[in-house]
């Protein structure tokens, strides 16, 4: 029961801690102090207080769907190992599921978007799904491999303990899944070789142009959602990286929380370093990410999983 | 498995990959060097057990001719023609890629049907060597600057020598250090007809050269 909760309190308190961290990283480059790190639930909480304005075009989707889309999240985070914790639902296949969920996160956003009727959200909804049926395959693909390292098609069973053996094995089929996996974590979460999540007012922006309508409890709760899915997504990177872990349940949490912050980190130098690319160049890099765990997939097909 | 042979060679096939997928020429001409780098690393991991003199020796001269000399050359090339990217490519770089995904899934195929008289002591190495070799070509056929299918050139060349290396034990010295000096004869041939195409033409489109007549 304890170890429930400690789950759930981490899937549901941390994730905008992550965007803290990112936005610190980011204001110790360009010099500045920057916001504090706990800026996120200060800007979530002020946001819950308002109420908030809907356009008369809109009808009962507009409403709906950042709540759904919240749900959809947190429903998927209930599925994912956490801190090396097991999660409280699991199942054969729910990796699946977890996609899906994620993927219909995304998909009553895209129609919120629509229904707002404004042709600058449609521009933005029509740029969201086509990356997003480009990352899919991609983050399938990657889910295919490790469920054959691993011998399971539980996420609970893949990232608690099903990959120790293959980095010895296998670990540059493993870095090939990890460095697509993280170019497609950058387009999934909108960070900034792809979109920058700071502009308003750019015509390039992809996610941010569909939320502009909402406002807030809404707001809020798709904000949260962001951070919960980077945090999901974050969690998976670390999971296939560190895969070692002491059995002791609070040292495993502890280094969950420095992993997870050493992974806003890295997204953090990322987005300093790097230009957003141009749109037309987003396939692109989608393009390589494909490439680069096809190439690790018929690498596991040729050698076998367990050589 | 020797699993750092294995990151060898899938390092070299993604290198392979960016070059593929760049066109900019300094890109290209600084991936290639890393790419033969690494490339050169290879015989060391291969012939960890039974390491012998001139196996060190043949990885020094390529990590030295082709890592450094041949990058230092291909540079003086294009800035003496002063020239950045490859703008107009015939097959572009998002197709290419694809092409080499495609070309990469084949060479497992192929490589998966042959049946070779020698022990290899990695089985990925020859898929990688055949991709390297396919990737060549596409940059040889899909460009149109001359210097970018030199550079096609070379990753073929470094596919030939992921091939090469299978037979180390079994060729002399000489033969080795004959390819290479081959090789950087070539290349050296190949700077010079580049630049003078340049001073002939005033651009170095290859495109623009089946279109002489008498």
């Amino acid at each position: 029961m304890n170890v429930l909760l400690l789950h759930l309190a981490i899937l549901f308190v941390f994730p905008p801690l992550l965007l803290g961290s990112i936005g610190k990283t980011k204001a110790f480059f360009a010099g500045r102090i920057g916001p504090p790190l706990l800026q996120p639930y200060y800007d979530i909480l002020k946001l819950m207080q308002k109420a908030s304005v809907y356009s008369v075009t809109t009808n009962w989707i507009f409403r709906a769907a950042p709540m759904v889309s919240l749900a959809a999240v947190v429903s998927a985070g209930i599925l994912m190992p956490v801190a090396g914790v097991k999660p409280p639902v699991q199942f054969g296949g729910d990796l699946i599921l977890f996609v899906y969920l994620l993927a219909l996160a995304r998909f009553v956003i895209v129609l919120a978007a629509l229904d707002t009727g404004s042709s600058f959200e449609g521009m933005g909804a029509s740029r969201e799904a086509t990356f997003g049926c480009l990352s899919e395959i991609t983050v399938f693909l990657n889910l295919t491999i490790l469920a054959l390292l691993s011998r399971s098609l539980s996420l609970s069973e893949i990232f608690l303990g099903g990959l120790s053996s293959s980095w010895l094995q296998v670990g540059p089929v493993l870095i090939l899944v990890v460095v697509s996996f993280f170019l497609v974590l950058l387009v999934e979460n909108s960070r900034i070789p792809i979109d920058d999540p700071e502009t308003h007012l750019e015509l390039t922006m992809i996610h941010e142009v569909m939320v502009l309508d909402h406002s807030g409890v809404d707001l809020a709760y798709i904000l949260y959602g962001k951070a919960v899915k980077l945090f999901l997504f974050g969690t998976m990177l670390v999971s296939m990286m560190m895969t070692f872990r002491t059995q002791d349940l609070w040292v495993d949490t502890i280094f969950f929380f420095f992993e997870m912050i050493g992974f806003a980190i890295l997204i953090g130098v990322v987005e300093s370093t790097m230009a957003r690319l141009r749109l037309n160049k987003v396939s692109f890099l989608l393009f390589s990410a494909f490439i680069f765990s096809i190439f690790g997939f018929i690498v596991i097909l040729v050698r076998g999983a367990h050589p | 498995m020797n699993v750092w042979l294995d990151a060898i060679l899938i390092l070299t096939v993604i290198l392979g990959l960016f070059i593929v997928a760049s066109t900019r020429l300094g890109t290209m001409i600084q991936i290639l060097g890393l790419q033969s780098l690494i490339l050169g690393c290879a015989p060391l991991f291969m012939y960890a057990q039974d390491m012998e003199l001139y196996i060190v020796l043949v990885s020094l001269v390529v990590i030295v001719l082709r890592g450094f000399i041949m990058p230092q050359f291909l540079f003086w090339a294009i800035r003496h023609v002063s020239l950045r990217s490859d703008v107009s490519p015939l097959i572009g770089a998002g197709t290419t890629l694809l092409l080499s995904g495609v070309a990469i899934a084949g060479s497992f195929l192929l490589a998966s049907k042959l049946h070779f008289p020698v022990k290899i002591s990695s089985d990925i190495l020859i898929p990688s060597s055949f991709s390297l070799i396919i990737m060549g070509f596409l940059l040889l056929v899909g460009r149109t600057k001359a210097i970018s299918q030199v550079i096609g050139y070379l990753v073929l060349e470094n596919g030939i020598f992921l091939f090469a290396i299978l037979l180390l034990k079994k060729m002399p010295l000489l033969v080795e250090m004959g390819i290479l000096l081959d090789l950087f004869v070539a290349v050296l041939v190949m700077g010079i007809v580049i630049n003078h195409i340049n001073d002939e033409f005033k651009n170095m489109d290859t495109i623009q050269l089946t279109t002489l007549k008498d």
